[in-house]
C-alpha cells in the first residue's frame, strides 16, 4: 500500500490563505494517468490546475465550490484501487482564522489576519528603502531585522551590483572615479529587483494631444499644460480593471494590491523617489493635482513621511519636461509596471506614452489593452470643436474669445443690430 | 541513707540511659561516633519522670540532650545506639544522630526554643482531633532565652493547648553559670501567662515521679497547658571535654545523685543490674559494629529537570484574585478536613490584612485561628500541626515579617522529612504577600523571596495574575512538603488575565505550579524574558512598548514554582533568541535572577547575551518617586534593554 502523492493546497497568493475547488475532473477512486488535471483551485485572481505526477487511483479529501486552506490535504493518489479510502470530506470553516481569543497552541505557525506593528527602526529602513508594510502582511510584528530579511536579495543585488562595477578596469590617468552614494546604490537595487530577470517588456503609443487642455486646465488651478495627472487619474480607474498591472512578484507567487495606489517618480535634486497618491482611484483631478503639489513640496522640505512611499502598485513618470520622444521606464520594485510620459510634440500634436511591465506577473496582450485603453480614455478629453477654436471667435459684445471661455457652451452666431453676422457668448446672451 | 522507695524496674532503666551515655562517650574516644555527643548523666529521672509516664500515644518532644528522653519513652536502646553509630539500622537511619531522633511519636531536634512551637501545634493537633492525647516538651534552662518560648506560652494558655513544658534546669549553660544570663524567676515566667506550674527536683526521685503523674494528668484532663521546673544537676560536661566547672561543685552533686547512692547502699543489686546492663549495651554495640551505612541513594536522588511542554490557550476571568483565592479557602475550609487557616487578624468580618481569609471564621470557627503577632510561634504551630496530619496554611500578614519565621522554616520545617530520615512529612504552607508600589516603606514592601527559594525541600511558589491562584493552591493541597506562597499586594486587585498584549499568545502548561509563555502570535521571539509574581504583571503590561522602544520581540516566561525554574524551558526560548532577560523586585545580588543565570549557563552551549534588571539594594522607600525608581518599572526595564541588548 502506497500514497504515491499527496495534494495540498498550494500558496499561490499571499492574499489567498485558503483556496476554493471550482472543478473536481475524476470520480472519487477513478485511475488517473501522469499530467491529468486532477482539480481546479481558484485564488481571488486566477485559476490553478492540480496535474496528476503519477499514475494511480484518486481520493478526493474536497468538494467542489468549497473554500480550504493552504497546506490543507485535498486529495491522495494510491498505488491500488483498493487502497482507495471512502470519501471523506473536510470542510473549511470560514470563521478558523486565527485570533488572540482563541490561540493555537501547535508548533505550526498560525496565520495571522490582524493587525501588523512596526517598530519604529522598521518603519524607518522601510521608508529609506521604499518598501511597503504590504511586505508584510501575516505578520505580527516587524522589527528592523525584519525588514533587513526582507531585504537581503536586494542587498546581495547592491552588493552585486558593486562588485560588478568595481571588476571593471579604472585606469585613473583617463577617469575620473567617482564612488557610488547610497542613494545611487539603492537606486541601482530597487530597479535591479524587477529588472535583472530580464523579462520585462516595453509597449508604445501616442496619445493625440490637439485641444487636449481645454477640458483638462478646467479641472487644474496650478499644473496647467501638464498631463501628469490626468494620466494618473485615469490609470488609477483602469488599475481596478487590470489587476495585474498592480501587483507584484515574489518569488513564488504573484501579490496583487487590494487598493490602488498609484505613485508618480520625481528627482529635483534631492534623489530619485516616488511618491504615493493613496487610494488614488477615489479622487478626482483636482484632489490628485493638489497632492501632486503637496507632495513635492514635502520632497523638497525633507519631510516626506514613511506611508506616503510605501505600498505604491503602479508608478507613472513624467519626462514630458525634458523634450523626450519616448522612452523605456524601468520597472520599482514591487511594482509590476510603469507608465512612461513623454514630451508633447508639438508639431504632430501628440505624446508618446510607454507602458514597460514584469512578464512574470502579466503579458503583453493585457498590457497593451491597458495602454489603448488609457490613450481612449485621456484622448476623450480633447474638445470636438477644437478646430474652431483656431479661428478668431469672439464676442461682438464683450470682446471675449471663445478660447477664453470657461463656461463649455460655446458661443451662438446671430446678427448683430448693425445686420451683420456675429457671434455672442452665453452670459452676454442671458446677462450675467 | 536511701530512703526513697523507687521501683527497681526504674533503676534498671536509669542505670541504663546512663550506661548506654557513658558507653557514647567511650565509644566517642574510640573513634567509632560520629559528631557530637550530649549525655545526661545525672538527668536521669526526669526522663523517666514524664516521658516515662506518658501513654504511647502521648507525645515528646526534645532538644539536643535528648538520649535519656528518648529511651524512657521509646525503650529503643538499641535504635539509639544504632543512630549515634551512624547505622542505616538507626532509628533515624543515621542521618540525624544525637541531636534528632524519631521514633513513633519522639521527636528531637537540635534547636532549643523552636522545639516548643513545633510540640504546641502537634498538641493542638490532638486536641482537635479530641483522641485524649498529650504531650510533653523538654527544655532546658537556656531555652528561656529565646523569645518564641513566650510567643508559644501565650498562645498554648489562650488556646488551652494540652501540652506539659519540662524545663530542665541544670544551672549551666555549656559551661557558664546561669546567673551569667537568666534574669529573674523561671516559674514565674510561665505562671505570667497564666499557666500552673510545678518544681521538682531529681534528687528527689520519688516525689518527681509523684509530681510528674500529677502533672501528666492535669494537663491530660484539664485540656490545658502546664510548666514543670525539674532542677538537676549535669554530672558530665555539657558535650564531652568541655568543661569548667568547680570540680568540688560537680563532686557535691554526685554524692546526692540518687544512682550513685542507691550504688553505695544496695552494691549488690546495683553491681547486678550493671553488669547485666553492660553485657546488654556491649553486645549491642558488638552487633551494630559490622553493620552498614545507609546508601548516598537511599537518602537523596538529584531532582530530573524536566518541564511540562503541553501548551494551551490562556483565558481570562472576570474576578479579582483575592476574590478567587478567598473562594478557594472558602470551600476548603469546609470540604476538606484536614485543612486549617491560621494568622493574624484574620477573624471575621476584617479577613485578614487583604481579605484572602474574609468569612472562614463564620464558615468553619473551630478551623480558623487568629493569632496573636508571632510569626515564629504560628509557624512552628503550623509545622506541629502538619506533623500531626493536618494541611495548615499560615499566613504572614507581610513578607518582610516571614524572616521572624525563618527559625521554624529552615531548621524545621524543611529537615524534618530528612533528618528523621523521611518517617514523616510536613505539610505546612506559609503564605505571605510581597512587593512595593504601595507606599508601605521600608519593612512592608520588600521582596524576600531570593532568601526562600535558597531553602532546600522546601517549595517557593509565586502566584500570578494569568492563571486562577487556585490551580496553583490545588496543587499545593496534594504536596507532602512544606510549600511557601508568595503573593503581590498590588496583584490581588487585579483580574485575571485581564490585559492581553496586542499580537501576543497566551499559553500555559500542565505542570502541577504552571509556567505561562506570553509570545508574538507569528513572529520568532528576538528577547526571552523571565519574571514572576508580582513583577510578571508588570512587564506583560509593556510588552509592546518593550517591542516599540528596542526594536526585540519579547517572549515572557513566568514560572510559578520559583524554587525549580523552569530551565528547559527558558533555555528552549533563549537558544532562538539569544539573549535572556530576567526582571525581579527584589535586589539581584544572589538572586533569582543569578540562579536562572548561573543554570543557564551550566546547561547551553551557545553564548548568548545575558542581563539582570532588579530592584536598587535599599531599602524600599515610601515616598511614591523614589519607591517606583528603586523598584524596576517601565522606563528603566526599556531603558536598560535599550542600552544593553
Amino acid at each position: 500500500m502506497a500514497i504515491l502523492q499527496q495534494i495540498k493546497v498550494p500558496l499561490i497568493s499571499i492574499n489567498d490563505t485558503s483556496l476554493t475547488v471550482v472543478d473536481i475532473l475524476f470520480a472519487h477512486g477513478a485511475l488517473v494517468k501522469m499530467g491529468d488535471i486532477l482539480l481546479v483551485f481558484e485564488t481571488s485572481k486566477t485559476t490553478y490546475d492540480v496535474l496528476a505526477e503519477i499514475d494511480g487511483y484518486i481520493e478526493y479529501r474536497c468538494n467542489r465550490e468549497t473554500d480550504y486552506e493552504v497546506n490543507e490535504l485535498v486529495a491522495n493518489i494510491y498505488s491500488d484501487e483498493n487502497e482507495v479510502p471512502e470519501k471523506v470530506v473536510i470542510k473549511y470553516e470560514a470563521n478558523k482564522v486565527f485570533s488572540k481569543n482563541h490561540p493555537s497552541s501547535d508548533e505550526t505557525m498560525p496565520i495571522w489576519h490582524g493587525q501588523t506593528f512596526f517598530s519604529p527602526a522598521a518603519i524607518q529602513l522601510m521608508e529609506l528603502k521604499g518598501i511597503g508594510s504590504a511586505a508584510f502582511i501575516g505578520k505580527d510584528f516587524v522589527s528592523l531585522e525584519d525588514v533587513m530579511q526582507l531585504g537581503k536579495i536586494t542587498k546581495d543585488q547592491e552588493v552585486q551590483a558593486s562588485k560588478q562595477i568595481a571588476s571593471l578596469p579604472v585606469d585613473m590617468e583617463k577617469v575620473i572615479v567617482e564612488k557610488l552614494s547610497s542613494n545611487k546604490k539603492r537606486e541601482i537595487a530597487y530597479l535591479s529587483s524587477v529588472q535583472s530577470a530580464g523579462l520585462t517588456s516595453t509597449i508604445n503609443t501616442s496619445v493625440n494631444t490637439d485641444g487636449i487642455f481645454v477640458h483638462i486646465n478646467q479641472s487644474l488651478k496650478h499644473l496647467k499644460n501638464s498631463l501628469l495627472p490626468v494620466f494618473i487619474y485615469e490609470s488609477a480607474r483602469l488599475l481596478q480593471k487590470y489587476q495585474p498591472l498592480n501587483a507584484y512578484f515574489t518569488g513564488d507567487a504573484i501579490a496583487c494590491y487590494k487598493e490602488v495606489n498609484v505613485g508618480f517618480a520625481i528627482d529635483i535634486d534631492k534623489g530619485l523617489k516616488v511618491l504615493k497618491i493613496a487610494n488614488t482611484s477615489t479622487k478626482g483631478m483636482k484632489e490628485i493635482e493638489q497632492e501632486i503639489i503637496e507632495l513635492s513640496n514635502k520632497y523638497l522640505d525633507d519631510s516626506l513621511h514613511f506611508n506616503d512611499l510605501a505600498d505604491i502598485g503602479f508608478t507613472v513618470t513624467d519626462l514630458s519636461a525634458e523634450g523626450v520622444a519616448f522612452f523605456t521606464p524601468l520597472i520599482n520594485m514591487m511594482n509590476s509596471a510603469i507608465l512612461g510620459i513623454s514630451s508633447i510634440d508639438e508639431k504632430l500634436h501628440r505624446c508618446m506614452i510607454s507602458l514597460s511591465f514584469d512578464h512574470r506577473v502579466t503579458e503583453g496582450k493585457l498590457a497593451a489593452r491597458f495602454l489603448k485603453e488609457l490613450k481612449e480614455r485621456v484622448e476623450s478629453y480633447q474638445s470636438k470643436y477644437y478646430p474652431l477654436l483656431n479661428q478668431e471667435i469672439g464676442c461682438f459684445k464683450c470682446f471675449k474669445l471663445l478660447q477664453e471661455d470657461l463656461s463649455d457652451t460655446g458661443f451662438v452666431k446671430c446678427i448683430t443690430p448693425k445686420g451683420e453676422e456675429a457671434y455672442i457668448c452665453q452670459s452676454c446672451l442671458k446677462g450675467f | 541513707m536511701l530512703v526513697q522507695k523507687i521501683n527497681h524496674r526504674l533503676i534498671k532503666q536509669a542505670l541504663t540511659i546512663r550506661t548506654v551515655e557513658e558507653k557514647f562517650l567511650s565509644l566517642f574516644s574510640e573513634g567509632k561516633l560520629n559528631g557530637t555527643v550530649h549525655t545526661c548523666v545525672g538527668q536521669e529521672f526526669s526522663a523517666l519522670a514524664f516521658a516515662g509516664q506518658l501513654k504511647k500515644k502521648d507525645f515528646v518532644f526534645s532538644n539536643h540532650r535528648c538520649h535519656g528522653h528518648y529511651i524512657a519513652f521509646t525503650g529503643d536502646t538499641r535504635g539509639l545506639i544504632a543512630e549515634l553509630m551512624g547505622k542505616a539500622s538507626g532509628t533515624c537511619g543515621g542521618i540525624g544522630s544525637s541531636q534528632h531522633l524519631c521514633n513513633n511519636n519522639f521527636f528531637s531536634n537540635g534547636i532549643q526554643g523552636g522545639i516548643v512551637p513545633v510540640a504546641a501545634g502537634y498538641a493542638l493537633g490532638n486536641k482537635l482531633k479530641k483522641n485524649g492525647a498529650i504531650g510533653v516538651v523538654y527544655i532546658g534552662d537556656g531555652t528561656l532565652g529565646e523569645g518564641t518560648l513566650y510567643e508559644t506560652m501565650n498562645i498554648i494558655s489562650k488556646w488551652q493547648i494540652p501540652l506539659l513544658i519540662v524545663c530542665e534546669n541544670n544551672f549551666y549553660a555549656q559551661s557558664t553559670p546561669q546567673s551569667v544570663n537568666l534574669a529573674g524567676d523561671i516559674r514565674a515566667r510561665a505562671a505570667a501567662f497564666g499557666i500552673t506550674t510545678f518544681q521538682g527536683h531529681t534528687s528527689n526521685p520519688e516525689q518527681l515521679l509523684h509530681d510528674a503523674k500529677v502533672a501528666i494528668e492535669y494537663v491530660r484532663e484539664q485540656t490545658k497547658p502546664c510548666f514543670f521546673l525539674v532542677e538537676t544537676f549535669r554530672l558530665n560536661p555539657h558535650s564531652k571535654g568541655d568543661d569548667d566547672r568547680d570540680p568540688e561543685e560537680i563532686n557535691n552533686y554526685r554524692a546526692r545523685d540518687f544512682l550513685h547512692i542507691f550504688s553505695k547502699d544496695f552494691t549488690a543489686y546495683y553491681d547486678n543490674y550493671l553488669a547485666a546492663i553492660h553485657k546488654e549495651v556491649d553486645d549491642m554495640v558488638n552487633s551494630i559494629l559490622p553493620e552498614p551505612e545507609q546508601a548516598m541513594d537511599a537518602y537523596y536522588q538529584p531532582p530530573v529537570s524536566d518541564h511540562n511542554n503541553n501548551w494551551r490557550p490562556l483565558i481570562g476571568i472576570n474576578k479579582r484574585q483575592v476574590e478567587l483565592l478567598n473562594n478557594f479557602f472558602k470551600q476548603q475550609i469546609v470540604d476538606n478536613g484536614r485543612m486549617l487557616f491560621l494568622g493574624e487578624d484574620i477573624l471575621s468580618p476584617y479577613g485578614g490584612a487583604f481579605k484572602v481569609a474574609k468569612d472562614l471564621s463564620v464558615l468553619a470557627p473551630d478551623k480558623v485561628f487568629s493569632t496573636p503577632i508571632s510569626e515564629s510561634a504560628i509557624t512552628g504551630i503550623s509545622n506541629g500541626l502538619a506533623l500531626n496530619g493536618f494541611k495548615p496554611f499560615v499566613e504572614i500578614m507581610f513578607g518582610d515579617f516571614v524572616t521572624l519565621a525563618f527559625d521554624q522554616i529552615v531548621n524545621h520545617a524543611s529537615k524534618f522529612h530528612h533528618i528523621f530520615n523521611k518517617k514523616v512529612t510536613c505539610p505546612v504552607v506559609i503564605r505571605t504577600p510581597m512587593g512595593g508600589k504601595r507606599g508601605y516603606g521600608p519593612t512592608h514592601s520588600q521582596t524576600l523571596d531570593k532568601f526562600l527559594v535558597g531553602i532546600d525541600n522546601i517549595k517557593t511558589v509565586a502566584i500570578n495574575t494569568f492563571f486562577d491562584p487556585a490551580i496553583v493552591y490545588d496543587s499545593i493541597l496534594q504536596e507532602e512538603h512544606p510549600v511557601i506562597v508568595i503573593e503581590n499586594k498590588t496583584d490581588y486587585g487585579k483580574k485575571i488575565l485581564h490585559h492581553q498584549a496586542a499580537n501576543f499568545v497566551y499559553e500555559i502548561n500542565d505542570a502541577p505550579f504552571p509556567v505561562v509563555k506570553i509570545k508574538p502570535v507569528v513572529s520568532v521571539p528576538s528577547l526571552t524574558i523571565l519574571a514572576y509574581g508580582g513583577m510578571a504583571d508588570i512587564v506583560n503590561n509593556i510588552l509592546s512598548d518593550i517591542f516599540f522602544e528596542t526594536d526585540l520581540k519579547p517572549e515572557l516566561i513566568v514560572p510559578s514554582l520559583i524554587s525549580e525554574l523552569p530551565v528547559d524551558i527558558i533555555i528552549q526560548s533563549a537558544a532562538t533568541t539569544k539573549r535572556l532577560l530576567v526582571i525581579e523586585e527584589g535586589s539581584a545580588f544572589a538572586g533569582i535572577g543569578a540562579e536562572l543565570i548561573a543554570q543557564v549557563t551550566e546547561q547551553m552551549d551557545i553564548k548568548i547575551r545575558i542581563k539582570r534588571i532588579s530592584a536598587y539594594a535599599v531599602p524600599i522607600p515610601s515616598v511614591k518617586t523614589l519607591e517606583h525608581i528603586v523598584l524596576p518599572e517601565k522606563e528603566r526595564i526599556i531603558q536598560e534593554i535599550k542600552a544593553y541588548f
